[in-house]
């Protein structure tokens, strides 16, 4: 493998697993709180249209803005329905993800016709970080990145300060222990899972306009393709923790780039085997990856009226 | 049409944050039903529903189609319905819907309603199920077929001439027969201008996810490819991002006319009047003269042509484009026709 091969490899690796750490990182705090969030898919897609509205009007960085928005906007239904109303979690998000994904395609044809058109928005150009940029190998794929990548990146020691360092990320995860055990040393169950529902859908959105404003510099409907559910496996596979979560979605960002690379090797085998590659990497790690971690106790449970 | 986006479109924005707050309050309100409408069934109306494998919006094969499905509206005033499918089980499920509510034709708008089509026709004799791409033929069951490879052939002639590396690309959304056999035709065109040309194959595994679509052309780009050539639809869009951002890579367009989605980068798209097609079958439905055949459309009907980007068309050999000009001269005439993969060859 020549260098620049490998200089590409690692620069699609990071562009893949971007996306994939934003929105796995919002997931990761609210299966911590107690909720799985299978509207995240929706989340994103959201994000992705509201990205390209937004930047249309107002430029690329406040169009990434406006796509976390749009997500915490489809979290505070889920919110409300989820945890106000203490409906079953995966069946609300299941209802969540296709409300976002129609209601997304609908917008885009009311504003850009019914044939849609080949919108082209500015992206968020990379910014390289001197010195650092010029690195072999590793220098361009890690500082020399559009603003998402960089935001992802800080998000990590964010995140695990913010759950292991404050009291608030222990009365959190207290709440996605044991819910009951936490009310009654004074914590709100419903004020934490909220919190955490919106906080992963502002990182979903965050994670649409990446795609959007960092990637495509276009809207395709669907376009989020199941990012949504793969952030949540990756949630799974780095243990329901930050640095676990950015290291998962590292391993299938790369075995997303290895599959691009080995199509364009031409080397004359089934594609499927190629396109299988990351899931069935992500397979073999949440295998190797279990031990004495699990899963929030509470996780998906519903919470009793008098939490 | 391409629109750019510039600042002054708050009323879009305006409207976008209108419409998602009222659509969101109104889907979390009372469910809607589903009202299932039969009054026209007596009238005489020529009905027409269409269902997509992908989003119409996707300016290629399924935004041709839509487009074919207004254009029956607007020149026989038919009834029109769209319904996009996600899984197989849906395409069987909407197959029903309309032969229950007395449509007079469902468009099956690619190879894989085939099956779908087989199962449900035989209940409502009184539809016509036409599949685009397809080659069942039934009482109540049509094909549309297009020679797409034979503009992809051409095509290739394009690609064959314009690469500077001797290595081209092609990316595919899902390796379909339709899509297998543009491909082919599409290289056998570049080894007839460039014989040891290498052709690169990729297939982003959905329709749809354009992110991937990009990183697949970046991935092709990265090993040398200078031309590539798209069959992707929505997913597809990427494509032309990852051109628009590297040096002196050129797109060729596929199924829709694409030249305007980048027209610094495309030199052209294989396209297929899908409107003339639908419209073809529509009125002869609307005669009563319809018979159930596979109808095969391609060079000669004009409903199959390779478009050059005009903005382009100085950039591409002299030598391509009276190629391309011999070839089609061939195709209309019916002397020379695009190869075709052993496989398909033997199934047809």
């Amino acid at each position: 493998m020549s260098a620049q091969t490998a200089t590409d490899f690692l620069d699609a690796s990071i562009r893949s697993a971007t996306p994939l750490l934003l929105a796995a990182l919002g997931e990761t705090v609210a299966e911590r709180s107690g909720v799985i969030n299978v509207g995240l898919e929706g989340a994103i897609i959201a994000g992705c249209l509201a990205g390209l509205v937004g930047a249309a009007e107002f430029g690329p960085m406040a169009g990434l803005a406006i796509a976390g928005a749009a997500g915490l906007g489809i979290a505070i239904i889920f919110a409300v329905v989820a945890i106000a109303l203490a409906a079953d979690q995966i069946i609300t998000g299941t209802a969540i993800t296709m409300l976002g994904l129609g209601l997304t395609s609908t917008l885009y044809r009311v504003l850009y016709g019914d044939g849609g058109a080949a919108l082209q928005t500015p992206t968020l150009s990379p910014i390289g970080i001197p010195l650092l940029r010029d690195i072999p190998l590793i220098g361009s794929a890690l500082f020399d990145q559009p603003v998402p990548t960089y935001l992802a990146a800080l998000l990590v020691p964010a995140v695990w300060w913010g759950m292991y360092r404050t009291q608030f990320g222990l009365a959190l995860r207290a709440t996605g222990e044991n819910p009951a055990a936490a009310r009654a040393s004074g914590i709100s169950p419903k004020n934490m899972q909220s919190f955490g529902i919106l906080f992963g859908g502002l990182c979903g959105g965050l994670a649409g306009g990446t795609l959007v404003l960092a990637q495509v510099g276009t809207f395709a409907e669907g376009m989020s393709a199941g990012r949504g559910f793969v952030a949540i496996a990756i949630v799974a596979l780095g243990r329901w923790h930050p640095v676990g979560a950015a290291l998962a979605a590292l391993i299938f960002g790369m075995a997303s780039a290895l599959q691009f690379l080995f199509q364009a090797l031409d080397l004359k085998l089934p594609y499927q085997l190629f396109l299988a590659l990351p899931y069935a990497l992500t397979l073999a790690a949440l295998a190797l990856a279990s031990g004495r971690y699990r899963a929030p106790k509470s996780l998906g449970v519903r919470l009793n009226v008098a939490d | 049409m391409t629109y750019r986006l510039k600042s002054g479109n708050f009323a879009r924005f305006s409207t976008f944050s209108a419409l998602l707050i009222g659509l969101s309050l109104a889907a979390c309100g009372a469910p809607k039903s589903e009202s299932v409408d039969t009054a026209a069934a007596s009238t005489g109306t020529l009905r027409v529903a269409l269902l997509t494998p992908g989003p119409v919006s996707d300016q290629a094969w399924n935004g041709g189609a839509f487009a074919g499905l207004q254009r029956i509206k607007d020149s026989l005033a038919a009834r029109v319905s769209h319904i996009q499918t996600k899984t197989p089980a849906e395409f069987d499920e909407n197959f029903r819907l309309y032969g229950e509510q007395g449509y007079s034709i469902v468009f099956g708008h690619g190879f894989e309603y085939q099956d779908a089509a087989k199962r449900v026709a035989p209940d409502f004799p009184k539809t016509m199920y036409v599949t685009t791409s397809g080659n069942t033929t039934g009482p109540n069951i049509a094909g549309l077929e297009f020679a797409f490879e034979d503009g992809a052939y051409l095509a290739g002639i394009v690609a064959g001439a314009a690469t500077r590396s001797g290595t081209i690309g092609v990316i595919g959304g899902q390796e379909m027969p339709p899509v297998k056999r543009s491909f082919y035709a599409f290289e056998a065109g570049a080894k007839s201008v460039n014989p040891t040309i290498r052709v690169i194959t990729s297939y982003i595994g959905n329709w749809d996810d354009a992110s991937a679509g990009k990183e697949q052309a970046l991935a092709q780009i990265g090993r040398g490819v200078d031309v590539i050539f798209q069959n992707a639809d929505a997913a597809g869009l990427g494509v032309f991002q990852a051109a628009r951002e590297s040096k002196g890579v050129r797109i060729i367009g596929a199924n829709s006319d694409q030249n305007s989605i980048a027209p610094e980068v495309v030199l052209g798209s294989v396209v297929i009047d899908l409107p003339h097609a639908f419209l073809l079958v529509a009125k002869e439905v609307q005669a009563g003269t319809f018979a159930p055949r596979v109808i095969s459309l391609g060079m000669k009907t004009d409903v199959v042509r390779l478009v050059i980007n005009p903005a382009l068309r100085t950039t591409i050999p002299a030598s391509a484009l009276t190629a391309v000009d011999s070839v089609t001269k061939q195709l209309v005439a019916g002397t020379f026709s695009a190869p075709v993969p052993p496989i398909t060859a033997v199934a047809k």
